[in-house]
């Protein structure tokens, strides 16, 4: 109903403009373009590069993307002192496999192993690097290749969480993915 | 009768060389001692600095009751300054600057109003005065006839992590008052002295694709990569040649002690456990002491190098994860409490292999990275207690432990 009143007001007006149209045409004789001696120079139109990388389509969306499924990838949790995964984390590797065997099937995967404040030296590396170990395992065992996996152990080096309360050393227990190109 | 009397004191002889039960109080009667500022050069502050850190050495030599007031005299003056006409024996000490802006210090120490050792030092830097303070120690050991010292001059190299991921590596005095960085950027860790002279060290790279073990030419600033390794790569001790190292290994994600011959670039393969063996450690040129968790918690086991046969040597503690060994005696960490949720204790206990004693060296906190020095006298370690970490030293034979404040960062590594 709106839409009809106003395409008749529209109407209206331009017949009301088509009428107002009634002033004399004065004929103003033509103005003559002076000749310069030397012309000014105007600026130059703004152009765009876009350099060879950049304009292949394919590695500026695959680098995006790479991001994107290593962000789908969630780390696995461990107890105490163990490198053993829990059932409830088994859920997580399956959806990595998952992820590993489709989005992520270009890229090889790398485990880093990590573990909390409570040891220290050359076992807690080990821990973390059998944290590893255990989830390559489980990702092999889903049919994951091998050689597409590997292995790094930061120990209690590379925390994600510096609090001193049970929460933060549980998050500190962990297996993060990686994708490497 | 006789026999068993025989008996006893056959035992309590051969018990009494036993720095696992040999505790001695003596505290009482050591000899006093008092300290005497002669510096005609530096300000109060560097003055006050220099004093504690000589009265801090005289402390850990063990030897004095320490007192520990400051106070002046001329360095000249025949008898001592009146409060100190008590003290069994003074040491004065003289820094002065010289044209080249080298710090110099004269000392003398004065015995009863006699002087029965004088001695002069000189550093080119004023910042490197802890290292006069250790050699003051070190000589006035020396002199009073005791074991030696010497580790009292030797560096410490550590890694410190300063960001998740990042750390550098340092190398310090003693007491880690002195420190200079040596690697910068990146993520390095496991530094480890390659020789007994401490001019290069071992150290693991973590930036590239495989862990890989570096070796460092301190005279030469020259890096060369040594081994790599998947998942894991640490060089766990060296021998006293420097010709063998004891690596941490994890082919195919398990990781294993490996020993390595620097000549020849060779290794083979010393433990085959499917679980964790880690920290391996000389006792002697061909036996080691490593952590393995194959009763299904660390604990420490000894092997000889190339045989096949695995012994347990600790039955007490519920978590043995670091060890080191001089000889007969094996320094470890337990943890005193197994708790996710809570703080845990991690106490420092010394065992002899002889021997069935324990001695617990440490009673509070978190107690780690056990070192021996070069000769067993001494044992370095990192104690974080009540949010504060130090560095500790502990003297085996006076059952002294000495601790310095640490200024900042988490220690990742250390070694001796």
């Amino acid at each position: 109903m709106k839409s009809l009143v106003l395409s008749g007001v529209v109407a209206t007006l331009l017949v009301f403009s088509g009428c107002s149209d009634k002033e004399p045409v004065v004929d103003a004789p033509a103005q003559e373009v002076e000749a310069t001696s030397t012309a000014q120079e105007v600026e130059a139109v703004a152009t765009e590069t876009v350099s060879s990388e950049a304009s292949d389509v394919s590695s500026v969306a695959s680098e995006l993307s790479m991001a994107d499924i290593e962000a789908q990838l969630s780390s696995v949790y461990f107890d105490f002192d163990q490198f053993t995964i829990n059932t409830d984390m088994q859920e997580k590797i399956s959806t990595g496999a998952s992820i590993a065997k489709a989005a992520a099937l270009p890229y090889n995967v790398k485990l880093e192993g990590n573990c909390d404040e409570w040891g220290s030296d050359e076992y807690n590396f080990a821990l973390g690097l059998k944290r590893a170990s255990a989830v390559k395992k489980a990702l092999v065992a889903e049919g994951i290749e091998e050689s597409r996996i590997s292995m790094v152990s930061y120990g209690e080096s590379n925390p994600v969480c510096s609090d001193k309360n049970k929460e933060c050393w549980s998050k500190n227990r962990r297996v993060d993915f990686k994708l490497l190109p | 009768m006789k026999i068993f009397l025989s008996l006893l004191m056959l035992l309590s002889l051969s018990f009494a060389k036993d720095a696992t039960i040999e505790v001695i109080k003596r505290v009482d009667s050591l000899p006093s001692l008092a300290v005497e500022d002669s510096s005609i050069s530096y300000d109060d502050t560097f003055k006050m600095r220099f004093f504690k850190s000589l009265v801090a050495d005289m402390n850990v030599i063990s030897l004095f009751n320490v007192d520990r007031h400051y106070r002046e005299t001329h360095f000249n003056d025949t008898s001592v300054v009146v409060e100190n006409k008590d003290m069994k024996y003074v040491l004065r000490y003289k820094m002065f600057e010289d044209d080249n802006g080298a710090l110099n210090v004269g000392i003398k120490l004065i015995k009863e109003n006699e002087i029965v050792l004088t001695k002069n030092y000189k550093v080119s830097r004023q910042d490197i005065y802890m290292f006069i303070s250790h050699a003051i120690a070190h000589d006035i050991n020396e002199y009073m006839g005791e074991s030696s010292v010497a580790w009292m001059k030797r560096k410490v190299i550590f890694s410190r992590i300063v960001s998740p991921g990042k750390s550098e590596i340092v190398i310090a005095d003693y007491t880690l008052t002195y420190q200079h960085t040596i690697v910068n950027g990146g993520f390095n860790v496991f530094p480890k002295w390659a020789n007994r002279s401490q001019n290069s060290f071992y150290y693991t790279a973590l930036d590239g694709k495989k862990p890989t073990l570096k070796h460092v030419d301190i005279r030469t600033a020259v890096v060369k990569n040594v081994i790599s390794s998947d998942g894991m790569m640490i060089c766990s001790d060296v021998s006293d040649d420097g010709k063998t190292l004891l690596l941490t290994m994890a082919k195919n994600g398990q990781p294993d002690i490996y020993s390595y011959k620097v000549d020849t670039k060779r290794y083979t393969k010393e433990t085959r456990y499917n679980g964790i063996d880690v920290n391996a450690q000389f006792m002697n040129k061909n036996k080691m002491v490593f952590i393995s968790n194959r009763l299904g918690y660390p604990n420490v086991f000894s092997k000889r190098l190339g045989s096949t046969e695995v012994e347990q040597m600790i039955y007490y503690g519920k978590s043995n994860s670091a060890c080191s060994a001089h000889g007969e005696y094996i320094v470890y960490k337990a943890r005193e409490s197994s708790n996710a949720f809570s703080k845990n204790t991690f106490n420092l206990h010394l065992i002899s292999t002889k021997t069935d004693f324990i001695r617990r060296l440490t009673a509070t906190g978190v107690n780690e990275f056990p070192r021996f020095s070069r000769d067993g006298d001494a044992i370095i370690f990192i104690k974080n207690y009540m949010a504060q970490s130090s560095i500790g030293i502990i003297r085996l034979k006076h059952n002294k432990n000495y601790l310095f404040p640490l200024k900042y960062g988490r220690v990742q590594s250390m070694d001796w």
